[in-house]
């Protein structure tokens, strides 16, 4: 997942610069749209299911236009339920450990970017070896430390383990040494110090790298499954991934309203993420 | 002269990696050389090397390991063909590539959670599938709970979710291809599958082992579609390694014996990405 992000808007640069490529005629076109009919079938079932009627499920493509359509699914969506609880705990979580994982890479990153330290190289190898770490080895370690603090099911238990983020320094670290420092030791010939050259001048310059780590950020805390499943264990305290899968094997029916609000509303902060850090 | 300060920025970052990263790590290489079991703390003693010994004489940790390594290696192949047809489909559309791009990208954007309760779905006794195959008069078939369908379902769901991915980053690194030099080719006469085998191929190997070891560590990795789907059954047919060892840990508590299982993971994992370095060529750094 920690690449994921990071390597897919290189996928997307508006880059325009190639005309002189050849165009693959009706053969190209309709394998792709057989694709894309392939890629984007399951939402498309999901949306006609949230229209049905309790744990309906609409099977021949007949049914998709003749089958009931009710708004039982929005109902109970509205009338609160556990689902309420989930996203506010999700929505909680990522929106105290984003913010956090953004400032403490930042220092860190630039701390490495500039630094002279011999610890430096550490650092930086220990926070690569991390990137590629399975997380599930620290599993139980993380379970017997919050255990005996008695932070097992709390926000703090589903916070704290994300701000270890090796991904976010790495990216950071990287961003900027691609950044001239003339203007910080410029303010720091001015006698400003360390933290308001940080506060000042590096954080209001580091936009697009922020966005970066945030999105990757958002999108590791929003889907995490493992960690919150097993450092939460009452119902109120679940995360809307964990909560979800919970509820569908004690429940018959998936409520696939909640499932299409999960799903825009991650698209919904992501975008936000995106243009709200001027990219 | 620049000061020589120390490093006082990494400071926070660098306690939270040692508290919740370095020394969990540490911390469950010691416990698995113990028995450590939260509800008999009485019996928590120094085994030596006697949970790797049980572990590797177990033959449900043989049979984890089995069933992810088919899992790893029955979905890698098809995955990295599809992404790879696909690129070279998307590179061909002039027109409207932008959407098709943004359809086929769109599994990726998906919650594994979400993804796995709409193929629950699909694949249910009375869902979508059996209800296709009952109107074209086919025998009914138990997608997950038949043992030896169960993990090729998943299977399919995984290839499914990953090709979109996979083929706009093989699409992005067709981009950094300069256009004169297919054209180049092209007025040379060399046929479509020669350039596509001689100049692109080539070219997108680093991206290609990129490809294939990230999906590969992800791959080794799968827990939250065999935890939604079938944990780990029918009959055991799809406990994978992490499932497991989360049994183990958090059903049966032996975290002394599920931490040996851990970095036993972690050397598969090490291997595995030693392995493909080797067979698929040095000196490739992944573009991200």
């Amino acid at each position: 997942m920690t690449a994921r992000s990071a390597a897919e808007r290189a996928a997307f640069p508006g880059a325009r610069r190639r005309r002189a490529r050849a165009d693959g005629g009706p053969g190209v076109y309709l394998a792709l749209a057989a694709i894309a009919a392939v890629s984007l079938a399951p939402l498309l079932y999901m949306f006609r299911v949230s229209f049905g009627a309790g744990s309906d499920l609409p099977i021949a493509p007949s049914d998709w236009w003749a089958g009931r359509l009710t708004l039982d699914h929005y109902r109970a969506l509205a009338a609160g339920g556990p689902i309420g609880r989930f996203a506010l705990n999700s929505i909680l979580v990522s929106g105290v450990a984003v913010p956090l994982d953004l400032l403490l890479s930042a220092a860190a990153g630039h701390a490495l970017a500039r630094g002279r330290s011999v610890g430096r190289g550490v650092f930086l190898a220990l926070a690569a070896a991390f990137l590629i770490l399975p997380k599930q080895v620290l599993l139980v370690p993380l379970y017997l430390l919050l255990a005996p603090l008695g932070l097992l099911d709390t926000y703090p238990a589903l916070i704290l383990p994300h701000l270890a983020d090796p991904f976010g320094v790495l990216f950071m670290a990287h961003y900027y040494q691609t950044l001239p420092s003339e203007l910080e030791e410029a303010a720091r010939t001015d006698g400003w110090s360390g933290a308001a050259v940080f506060w000042r001048i590096v954080l209001p310059l580091s936009g697009p790298g922020l966005a970066v780590v945030g999105v990757n950020a958002f999108l590791t805390t929003w889907n995490a499954f493992l960690h919150p499943l097993v450092l939460t264990t009452s119902e109120s305290m679940r995360t809307l991934p964990v909560g979800l899968a919970l509820l569908a094997q004690s429940e018959h029916a998936v409520n696939w309203g909640v499932l299409l609000a999960f799903l825009f509303f991650q698209r919904q902060i992501v975008e936000g993420l995106l243009q709200g850090s001027g990219r | 002269m620049r000061p020589r300060r120390p490093l006082a920025g990494v400071l926070p970052w660098g306690l939270c990696f040692a508290l919740f990263g370095l020394i969990p790590l540490l911390w469950a290489l010691v416990l698995s050389f113990t028995s450590l079991n939260p509800l008999r703390p009485d019996l928590t003693h120094w085994v030596g090397l006697a949970n790797y010994a049980r572990a590797l004489a177990s033959p449900a940790f043989w049979h984890a390991l089995r069933t992810t390594c088919i899992f790893v290696v029955g979905t890698l192949p098809p995955t990295l063909v599809l992404a790879y047809a696909v690129a070279a489909l998307l590179a061909r559309a002039r027109r409207a590539e932008a959407f098709f791009r943004a359809a086929i990208f769109f599994p990726a954007t998906l919650s594994m959670v979400v993804i796995s309760l709409v193929f629950k779905s699909l694949y249910a006794e009375e869902g979508l599938l059996n209800g296709w195959l009952a109107r074209l008069s086919l025998p009914h078939v138990s997608w997950l709970q038949d043992p030896a369908l169960a993990l090729p379902s998943i299977m399919v769901m995984d290839v499914w979710a990953s090709v979109g991915y996979y083929a706009i980053l093989l699409l992005a690194g067709r981009k950094t291809l300069p256009p004169e030099q297919l054209e180049a080719a092209r007025l040379e006469g060399l046929r479509p599958s020669e350039i596509e085998r001689r100049i692109v191929l080539p070219h997108l190997r680093p991206v290609i082992l990129f490809v294939v070891l990230l999906n590969t560590i992800r791959a080794f990795q799968i827990f939250i579609e065999v935890f939604v789907l079938t944990r780990g059954g029918p009959l055991e047919s799809t406990l994978t390694l992490v499932y497991h060892l989360y049994d183990r840990a958090f059903y049966h508590f032996e975290m002394g014996y599920a931490s040996a299982i851990a970095y036993l993971l972690l050397l598969f994992v090490g291997v595995l990405l030693l392995l493909q370095r080797r067979l698929l060529g040095r000196g490739a750094e992944a573009p991200a």
